[in-house]
């Protein structure tokens, strides 16, 4: 049997999608259809899943738009991770910024369909009729006259042999048996075994260990070590020092890393690792911020964000807030999110095995094209010699975005003579040597008129991460209220940052969503309710242009704001220390409404209840989606009730959980989440949708419970007495 | 060296007496189900049972299990068939899925002091294991289904 390639471009869309069709070696064998997919002889069918499934339902969500265009019985459908090969998937590897389903959403869709023609038509060869006398549908072709069918599995082979269809006619949603429905999450039977594989469970033959003893400020710099002590330790093979790749950073301009100048020891096992560190002697040049702390740095983005700057974008007059022929009253807030660690429960890690001419890694990444082209640039190695083995993660959050750990894996491998070794982050050096999510600064003012309408909005954000450009649209504060006059400023105070300053899951929303506080205290200044007066800013159908390309329809934001506080039960009498607060806020093409009900007693805080109504158009999975919501909840409770990144004398204050805390069962409140009807034909995306939202909706709660307005997280660092 | 009897099977190991028992069942012993997340029992995500009770692995030299009967997630059940594991299913609960082995073995551990808990009583049982992807409603939920039956 001859081996024949067929490759084809498909109908491209968003840099379009190759396919490669090869023969099957023999009947029993398995056939690739497609580099995405492979129907083995028992009919399974597996999907080659090259994005990066960190829990946020990413896997199942695709394996279920490919399956709907295959026909496939859902049952039947597996996922395995294949080694990254650039050229093989020529698909973006990167997962982040809520786009995965919207950017596969047309790859896959055609994949699967093309894949269902040609079973298809491999049918139809085989009954000696045409592809329109047949169809599929779970797992089977169908003879539309004589009612026979063939499994998938036994035209595997055939389908594989023919040319890919030119065209591909897909199903319309009213079609729809996968997408659309609850669907469990394709790896959960491996993960309640304990056999699902992460990056950090790698063994490879021969394998050390190491852990880097890194610089505890950021911008310090290693003076001298002795490594006497350390290497008398049993298991200890090797210490040196990671200085060269110390400060090595990516092409991309908005992913600056941030690796530390240190010291790694190698041994026979973590544990091993870990003595030989306790045992180094180092002497650190602590740098410039050697004596700062938190309280340094927020007096500085006070500072800064008094004075006036250039906007960088507004609508109607920019100095409106001043504006006195037309300004009767101003108010004037700033709010603080401060640095967050990431957590994610599984610790960084990296296993690499060097060689002279590349590296094999195995670890869990957001971004393995980037491991590929920054070891290739920064080791001068050949890009087809970086081999990465993908694994799913124990949380991502937009710090597995970051290639770094790569970076010191392949170095400490290579310096240690071309052996594997599997590098790790312990939980202490998460919480001391790490990115965190940046410092933001918020600054808003609001102009009433002499009616008391809102007359002017004034909001400058001031915050240490950049993209590391300024924005390159005008930019808008990111709302859909009626205003006639919206000003944006914003100031970057990454120069002064005393951590560095990373994606963190929502990324600049966790600040920006402030503007809802804020837009509460206006409220409460006009003695209004806070739901009528959102309400009463939306009631025009309006696209708003907030910059960046970016369209916010006044109408999705109303329908979300509508349905949560139905659900929630906006209005109705609370008793004593008890409130409701809402956060409405758009995020990437989607629209989420989250009302928070509260009970203060005794200065403390319990969240009863979170409703939240989520219109992210076509909705892939429900059950997917919900969990991802009420997680994000979650997360957002942790930063508004615990979190922060405290910094002394340039040290993170915080060692570890007992100390950075995070939510625990016990401050889960009951949470609900209502999806908006919605005629929509594309789906949006929901991974940092609801992250931000807790935050400000609590925030109003307790206002509306004690009369306290707190404009600053953690909580716990506040006094909420009634005031 | 040592042996130690884990899911029913007796394993020789040559480890510092001082190495956390989580260690040893990870990089020695080779299941790699149990979890590090920590290393201060903050976290639970190293949790096995110890004579049946749920212990922190991160926090028990090896020297203390001699004796002991050890159970990993990977021997809590012969394929997955723990009513825990089957309810974890039913209700979707994981999502990275990292801290779930904790969980479910915390939560098998709970069970047998309290098989018919309050929900008072999962929630003191189980607060000591974190989960940064806020799955934990559906655990509870897991739990009570379990009870249920």
């Amino acid at each position: 049997m001859n081996r024949r390639n067929f490759i084809v471009s498909s109908i491209a869309v968003g840099g379009g999608l190759l396919l490669k069709f090869e023969n099957s070696l023999g009947a029993n064998a398995d056939s690739e259809i497609g580099n995405f997919l492979r129907v083995s002889s028992n009919g399974d069918v597996i999907f080659h899943f090259v994005k990066h499934e960190m829990g946020q339902g990413v896997s199942t969500a695709m394996a279920q738009i490919i399956s709907e265009e295959l026909c496939a019985d859902w049952s039947r459908v597996k996922i395995d991770l294949p080694l990254a090969d650039m050229k093989k998937y020529n698909a973006n590897f990167d997962t982040g910024g809520s786009c995965t389903i919207i950017y596969q959403w047309d790859l896959l869709r055609q994949a699967g369909a093309m894949a269902r023609q040609m079973l298809i038509q491999a049918a139809a060869q085989q009954w000696n009729t045409t592809p329109e006398n047949c169809y599929a549908e779970n797992h089977m072709v169908i003879n539309r006259q004589s009612s026979r069918k063939i499994g998938f599995g036994q035209l595997a082979s055939a389908a594989a042999k023919l040319n890919p269809p030119k065209e591909v006619k897909l199903k319309t949603s009213k079609e729809y048996n996968i997408i659309g429905k609850r669907k469990k999450a394709i790896l959960v039977p491996e993960i309640v075994t304990g056999s699902l594989q992460y990056g950090i469970d790698v063994k490879l033959p021969g394998m050390l260990y190491a852990q880097i003893e890194r610089c505890p400020v950021f911008k310090g710099k290693l003076k001298s070590f002795d490594a006497t002590n350390a290497l008398k330790v049993e298991g200890v093979k090797q210490v040196f020092t990671t200085k060269p790749i110390a400060g090595l950073q990516t092409l991309t301009p908005y992913m600056p890393h941030d690796i530390r100048e240190g010291v790694v020891v190698v041994a026979d096992s973590f544990w091993a690792a870990k003595k030989g560190r306790e045992a180094l002697i180092i002497e650190w040049d602590e740098g410039v911020n050697g004596n700062l702390s938190t309280e340094d740095f927020e007096k500085l983005a006070q500072q800064r964000a008094m004075h006036r700057t250039d906007p960088t974008g507004y609508t109607g007059d920019e100095n409106a807030v001043s504006n006195v022929d037309h300004v009767r009253k101003t108010l004037r807030a700033q709010y603080v999110f401060p640095h967050q660690l990431h957590s994610c429960m599984e610790p960084l890690n990296c296993t690499a095995h060097a060689n002279p001419d590349g590296c094999e890694i195995w670890m869990g990444s957001q971004a393995p094209n980037l491991i590929v082209t920054e070891l290739a640039r920064n080791f001068q190695w050949k890009e087809e010699n970086i081999k990465v083995h993908l694994f799913t993660s124990g949380g991502g959050f937009g710090r597995r975005y970051y290639p770094d750990m790569a970076f010191e894996a392949a170095y400490i491998s290579k310096i240690a003579g071309n052996i594997p070794v599997k590098m790790m982050w312990t939980r202490e050096d998460e919480h001391r040597c790490n990115l965190g999510h940046m410092f933001q600064h918020m600054e808003y003012q609001a102009a009433l008129d002499k009616d008391g309408k809102l007359y002017a909005w004034y909001e400058k954000e001031l915050r240490t991460y950049t993209w590391a450009a300024r924005y390159h649209d005008p930019a808008l504060p990111t709302m859909a209220y009626e205003i006639p006059n919206v000003r944006f400023d914003f100031e970057d105070l990454i120069a002064d940052e005393l951590v560095h300053s990373s994606a963190w899951r929502g990324v600049i929303i966790h600040g920006r969503a402030y503007a809802e506080c804020f837009v509460d205290e206006i409220a409460a200044d006009q003695k209004k309710d806070p739901y009528e007066f959102r309400l009463s800013m939306l009631s025009k159908d309006r696209d708003v242009h907030v910059g960046d390309g970016n369209f916010l329809s006044s109408k999705r934001m109303r329908n979300v704001l509508m349905l949560a506080c139905s659900k929630a039960g906006w209005g109705k009498p609370m008793s004593a220390g008890r409130g409701m607060g809402i956060c409405l806020y758009p995020y990437g093409g989607s629209y989420v409404c989250t009302v928070a009900e509260i009970t203060v007693t005794n200065e403390k805080v319990k969240v009863d209840r979170v409703t939240v109504a989520l219109d992210c158009g076509l909705v892939i999975n429900p059950l997917g989606v919900e969990n991802q919501v009420t997680g994000g909840i979650v997360w957002s409770l942790t930063a508004l009730f615990h979190g922060g990144m405290p910094i002394k004398n340039g040290r993170v204050m915080h060692s570890n959980f007992h100390q950075n805390k995070l939510l625990r069962m016990d401050e889960c409140p009951e949470m609900e989440v209502h999806f908006v009807e919605t005629n929509d034909e594309k789906p949006g995306g929901v991974g940092e949708i609801s992250s931000p939202m807790a935050v400000p909706a609590v925030l109003n709660a307790i206002y509306a419970a004690t009369g306290k307005r707190i404009r600053k997280v953690p909580i716990s660092l506040q006094d909420i007495i009634p005031g | 060296m040592m042996d130690l009897k884990i899911n029913n099977k007796t394993h020789s190991v040559e480890v510092d007496p001082t190495m956390p028992l989580l260690w040893v069942i990870r990089d020695y012993v080779g299941l790699t189900g149990t979890k590090y997340g920590c290393g201060i029992a903050q976290c639970g995500a190293c949790t096995v049972h110890l004579d049946g009770k749920a212990v922190r692995s991160c926090s028990i030299p090896v020297s203390a299990v001699a004796n002991k009967n050890i159970t990993t997630i990977e021997g809590l059940s012969a394929n997955g068939t723990h009513p825990l594991q089957i309810a974890w299913q039913e209700e979707d609960v994981p999502q990275c899925g990292y801290c779930q082995a904790g969980q479910i073995m915390t939560a098998a551990s709970l069970l047998k002091d309290h098989p018919n808990p309050t929900d008072e009583e999962i929630v003191a049982g189980m607060k000591g294991n974190l989960c940064r992807c806020g799955t934990y409603e559906r655990i509870k939920k897991a739990i009570k289904r379990t009870v249920k039956k």
